[in-house]
């Protein structure tokens, strides 16, 4: 190889660092201003989801331990003598789901609300829009106890679509849920 | 420096989806409703325009051998540093345009006219590029958001005017294969043959004057 080869190739490797340390400085620079707002923001929703699904008196009590046999619950928290606000992460479509399910003492599902999710625009992210037909396919949970289903599966609960993905993946979100509480109570 | 003829380029004779047949990944997928359309055309066009900008910046530091890799290095740290942005200070947009953003990064829009235009025109010419372009991407995925939706969910404008939208089609008529994929094609299909036949015949009658 010749010197003047080897300059350019040192060159070429030089510039290319060079745009790929900027790019990396300022994303983490911008990630430092941004991570505490971020988390700050979650915890919020966090905290919103709780009481939409389990409307109580008592505050919300994190729970240390819990039983997990899915391994799809994230945390739980205890709203005194009302029940328990499950926060479950399983896999949709496209990302995980990321939901909050309400449990009554009884063992029946007070109601379901979703932090975060990132189904089809228009098919399965409509479990999540403030909508008529939203509020129908989250309302279909509540009073359920045991294990739920969709039709398709044999169970009660109508999806969305006839794909069933993201249907699916909350009914087995809420079945964690259950599980997990039928193991606390 | 003609932005009337760039315009011109962007919404018809070199519409990024309808001609150039860039973006089709985004434009099949999230096109079930006005505002979806308009959330992700929205997006493509400020970021396309910020890139666009700095990749003419810095048309003559970075060497054509590793132009590519350097490109999609600097649109990828532009589309996340906005991500991670929006996710901080503007929580509502980042909910509605959460699915859309990360999108970007591999819409070959971006890289498009990285290539094609800011690597080889001046600052202010890239940036209007920018614009046009994504003013026609924008115009192409509405015409598609609004015929799916109206044709597959019955309504217009949902999510833009009000959550449910205007109900124009009664129930039974809406059929669910204009929201799956199929639609979209179908759609994409018929807007395509629509634009050739425009773009000839206004090509005729500049002719027929001249």
């Amino acid at each position: 190889m010749k010197t003047s080869d080897l300059r350019y190739v040192l060159k070429l490797t030089a510039i290319l660092f060079l745009v790929t340390a900027v790019v990396a400085l300022l994303l983490g620079g911008v990630n430092a201003l941004t991570a505490d707002r971020i988390a700050a923001l979650t915890a919020e929703k966090t905290a919103a989801a709780i009481r939409t699904v389990l409307p109580s008196e008592a505050e919300p009590q994190k729970l240390e331990r819990f039983p997990d046999e899915s391994g799809n619950v994230e945390a739980v928290y205890q709203m005194g003598e009302d029940g328990w606000a499950v926060e479950v992460i399983i896999g949709g479509s496209q990302d995980d789901i990321h939901m909050m399910v309400g449990v009554r003492k009884d063992g029946t599902v007070s109601g379901i609300s979703f932090i975060a999710m990132a189904e089809t625009p228009g098919l399965g992210d409509v479990a999540k829009q403030n909508t008529a037909k939203g509020e129908a396919f989250r309302s279909q949970f509540i009073g359920m106890s045991g294990s739920v289903a969709v039709t398709k599966d044999g169970g009660e609960i109508d999806s969305l679509s006839g794909a069933t993905v993201t249907s699916r993946a909350v009914a087995n979100g809420v079945n964690a849920a259950l599980a997990c509480a039928a193991g606390l109570s | 420096m003609d932005f009337k003829k760039q315009l011109k380029e962007g919404l018809l004779t070199q519409n990024p989806v309808l001609v150039q047949l860039l973006g089709l990944c985004s434009s099949m997928a999230i096109t079930t409703s006005l505002f979806n359309g308009l959330g992700m055309g929205i997006a493509v066009t400020v970021i396309l325009t910020c890139s666009n900008v700095v990749i003419s910046l810095l048309r003559k530091v970075i060497p054509a051998k590793i132009r590519i890799a350097a490109y999609i290095v600097i649109i990828a740290g532009f589309v996340t540093m906005i991500d991670l942005l929006l996710q901080a200070f503007l929580p509502p947009l980042s909910e509605a345009l959460g699915v859309f953003i990360p999108l970007i990064v591999v819409n070959c829009i971006i890289l498009g006219r990285a290539e094609a235009f800011a690597s080889k025109n001046g600052v202010l010419a890239s940036a209007i590029d920018g614009v046009t372009q994504g003013i026609g991407y924008t115009a192409a995925l509405v015409a598609i958001c609004v015929v799916r939706e109206l044709l597959g969910n019955g309504t217009f404008g949902s999510g833009v005017i009000s959550a449910e939208g205007a109900r124009i089609l009664p129930e039974p008529f809406p059929a669910m294969i204009m929201i799956l994929p199929v639609g979209g094609f179908l759609t994409l299909g018929a807007l395509i043959a629509f634009t050739q036949w425009l773009t000839k015949r206004i090509r005729e009658k500049e002719e027929n004057e001249a």
